[in-house]
């Protein structure tokens, strides 16, 4: 299996010039946070961000995604480790760092009782963008996120992607050169989050590094020139989409069968000497057996017929490409603890 | 493909510098200072409501206990109406009243992400929460101005004219600050709208009757004498009232180190400032621990 170029490659091609320059926008070593009652959210992390790249934290909640972040933003301070963010040391130069940066938190933040051209305004003042290039900067934004025409609407009305449009909006009014991103179309629907992955993208064709964390294997795919997976606080895994979806060698066929474990043993074994798959994955499900194999969706059906030739039956079955379980699953061997967050808004898939 | 890698932090400082013009500290006071005040004219509702409980109280209490409560506050402070003696105590109720809403807004912050969203900016922190606070010292000012324009209409009289009604603002600004501080804390510590509103307010009763505000303090029985020698709103009431008065109205601290009036104003002013930088002070750590550490 050839690897690419992991530092800096962008595995979806895209933009036609890689941006990347060489220098580092974050450079992390040892970074460990403890939480005053003991909880040890980062255990652990090394890793550097080149300049212009979109990189991003992949990760289940309480994996310690959100944490991480906070210390790159200066919300919170590393128990210990070296935080170097655009060259500034997040201990010492922590004011240096938010004028170089922005952020988007999880939580969507925005005042609500202003509109949305004074929440711009607001953000622009704040960051001491210069009186002269203030009005420029709001249309400018307004357009970008496409909130022109409800400039001076009061925020609390808009809808959940609006707002998030908007926050997005007054992340980017210093033009920081770094922009983090923590996972920012949490529940929203597709459509919103198919919009705001353009925007996205186009800041980082600008040549913004984005930072970005996510629950959803299908965001840092669409988005992310290089991913790491974050599990219990520590990176497990660190590639290109691309090398991460290899190390699950394919699309995912789940198959639903009526009877016990006795019928599940049989539908495994027929599925691991099943020829046109290859060297498939096979583990056993709540509702039958679940085949990840490069060739599941061309040989799907012959499978079936295998199982039904066997006298197994079929209750139901489903072609999927892999998620970030099944990654989780490829990369440790088990499935993430999905302990469920108060914020968890699920996003239909 | 570009200059070489050598020096990313200059390059970005060099970058910066045509983004961010540089705010002053009191640049960023004023840029939070125009945010409040922003929020606060959103909001008439609120503005009204706050006006409306001390309004009520001024114009109920002198027409219902103004001949029985007149005799009591003439024996103490002759040729004195009761709707000029209710004044200040409502002057002073209407910057309690406003100072309950400031933790309110800290809440509201806390809970729309503003807060921790203002705390990734490169403003001064201590400027962030002036600006805030300035834009309550604004709004008292205002509504304390109301409360004495309506007074005036309702027969009361500032024996000190125009600056001494200034100086009732001044005196109300003061007095707010330590209640300011104290709903700033207690909506940091529940992190809660309706505990602060509640916390706050339960307090507001007990400690506006419980002191000289709506009866001379030898009218009152025994142990709420006692209580209101040790009660903020007692200082800030005799203060305020000493300058509508136009003289010495103190009733718990006795100096006579200036003419007049001012024996009754420096020594409330005093003990005001001292119990504002105590609890200023309290809740200026509770601030900086609540962003500097455990955000989550």
């Amino acid at each position: 299996m050839s690897q690419p170029d992991v530092e800096g490659h962008r595995s979806n091609g895209t933009t036609p010039d890689s941006v990347t320059n060489g220098r580092t926008t974050i450079d992390v070593d040892g970074l460990e946070v403890v939480y005053s009652d003991g909880t040890a959210a980062v255990q652990g992390v090394d890793m550097t961000v080149p300049e212009g790249e979109f990189f991003g934290f992949l990760g289940p909640n309480g994996a310690g995604k959100t944490t991480s972040i906070k210390v790159f933003a200066t919300l919170l301070s590393p128990t210990s480790g070296e935080v170097l963010v655009n060259g500034f040391d997040a201990r010492s130069e922590a004011h240096k760092i938010r004028e170089t940066i922005g952020y988007m938190a999880q939580e969507t933040s925005i005042d609500p009782e202003l509109t949305a051209e004074e929440n711009i305004r607001f953000a622009c003042e704040a960051y001491g963008v210069s009186r002269g290039d203030r009005d420029g900067r709001v249309d400018e934004l307004l357009d970008l996120v496409d909130l022109a025409d409800v400039a001076d609407k009061r925020a609390e009305g808009f809808s959940g992607g609006m707002k998030k449009r908007l926050d997005a909006a007054t992340a980017l009014v210093h033009q920081p050169p770094l922009v983090f991103l923590d996972e920012p179309t949490t529940g929203l629907d597709p459509k919103a989050r198919n919009r705001l992955w353009e925007y996205f993208q186009r800041i980082n064709d600008l040549g913004t590094t984005i930072f970005l964390t996510t629950q959803y294997l299908e965001e840092a795919d669409q988005l992310c020139d290089r991913l790491a997976v974050l599990l219990d606080g520590q990176i497990v895994a660190d590639g290109s989409p691309d090398d991460l979806k290899r190390q699950v060698g394919g699309d995912v066929l789940d198959i639903e069968l009526e009877g016990g474990g006795a019928e599940r043993e049989r539908a495994m074994t027929i599925a691991q000497t099943f020829d046109a798959f290859g060297d498939a994955t096979v583990t056993e499900t709540d509702e039958g057996v679940s085949v990840t194999s490069e060739r599941a969706r061309q040989h799907g059906t012959d499978l079936l017929v295998a199982l039904r030739d066997a006298e197994l039956t079929v209750t139901g079955f489903n072609i999927r490409a892999p998620t970030l379980d099944d990654v989780f699953l490829a990369i440790t061997g088990e499935k993430p603890d999905s302990e469920p967050d108060s914020n968890t808004a699920e996003v239909s898939q | 493909m570009s200059t070489p890698g050598t020096d990313s932090s200059a390059e970005t400082r060099e970058r910066r510098t045509d983004a961010r013009s540089g705010n002053s500290f009191l640049g960023d006071v004023w840029v939070n200072f125009k945010r409040w005040n922003l929020k606060a004219v959103r909001n008439p509702f609120v503005l009204v409501v706050s006006l409306v409980q001390p309004i009520i109280f001024l114009v109920l209490f002198t027409e219902v206990f103004g001949n029985v409560a007149g005799g009591a506050v003439n024996r103490g402070i002759p040729g004195v109406s009761y709707e000029t003696y209710l004044v200040p105590a409502i002057a002073i109720q209407v910057a309690l009243a406003a100072a309950i809403t400031s933790g309110v807004g800290l809440v509201n912050d806390i809970e729309n992400g503003m807060f921790e969203k203002v705390l990734v900016t490169p403003m001064n922190r201590t400027a962030v929460f002036l600006g805030k606070t300035a834009a309550e010292m604004f709004r008292i000012a205002v509504q304390i101005a109301i409360i004495l324009l309506l007074g005036l209409v309702l027969g009361a009289d500032i024996a000190t004219g125009v600056p001494g009604a200034i100086g009732v603002i001044l005196v109300g600004i003061v007095f707010s600050l330590w209640f300011v501080a104290f709903s700033n804390a207690l909506a940091i510590l529940t992190r809660d709208q309706e505990s602060t509103i509640i916390g706050a307010n339960l307090l507001q009763f007990p400690l506006l009757f419980l002191s000289s505000a709506f009866l001379p303090l030898d009218a009152l029985p025994g142990w709420i004498q006692t209580f209101a020698r040790l009660n903020p709103v007692t200082y800030g009431v005799d203060a305020a009232r000493s300058l509508v008065v136009g003289e010495d109205v103190m009733t718990v601290i006795e100096v006579s180190w200036f003419g007049g009036t001012l024996n009754g104003v420096v020594p409330g002013v005093v003990v005001l400032l001292a119990l504002d930088i105590v609890l200023g002070a309290t809740a200026v750590y509770l601030l900086s621990r609540a962003s500097s550490s455990d955000v989550q």
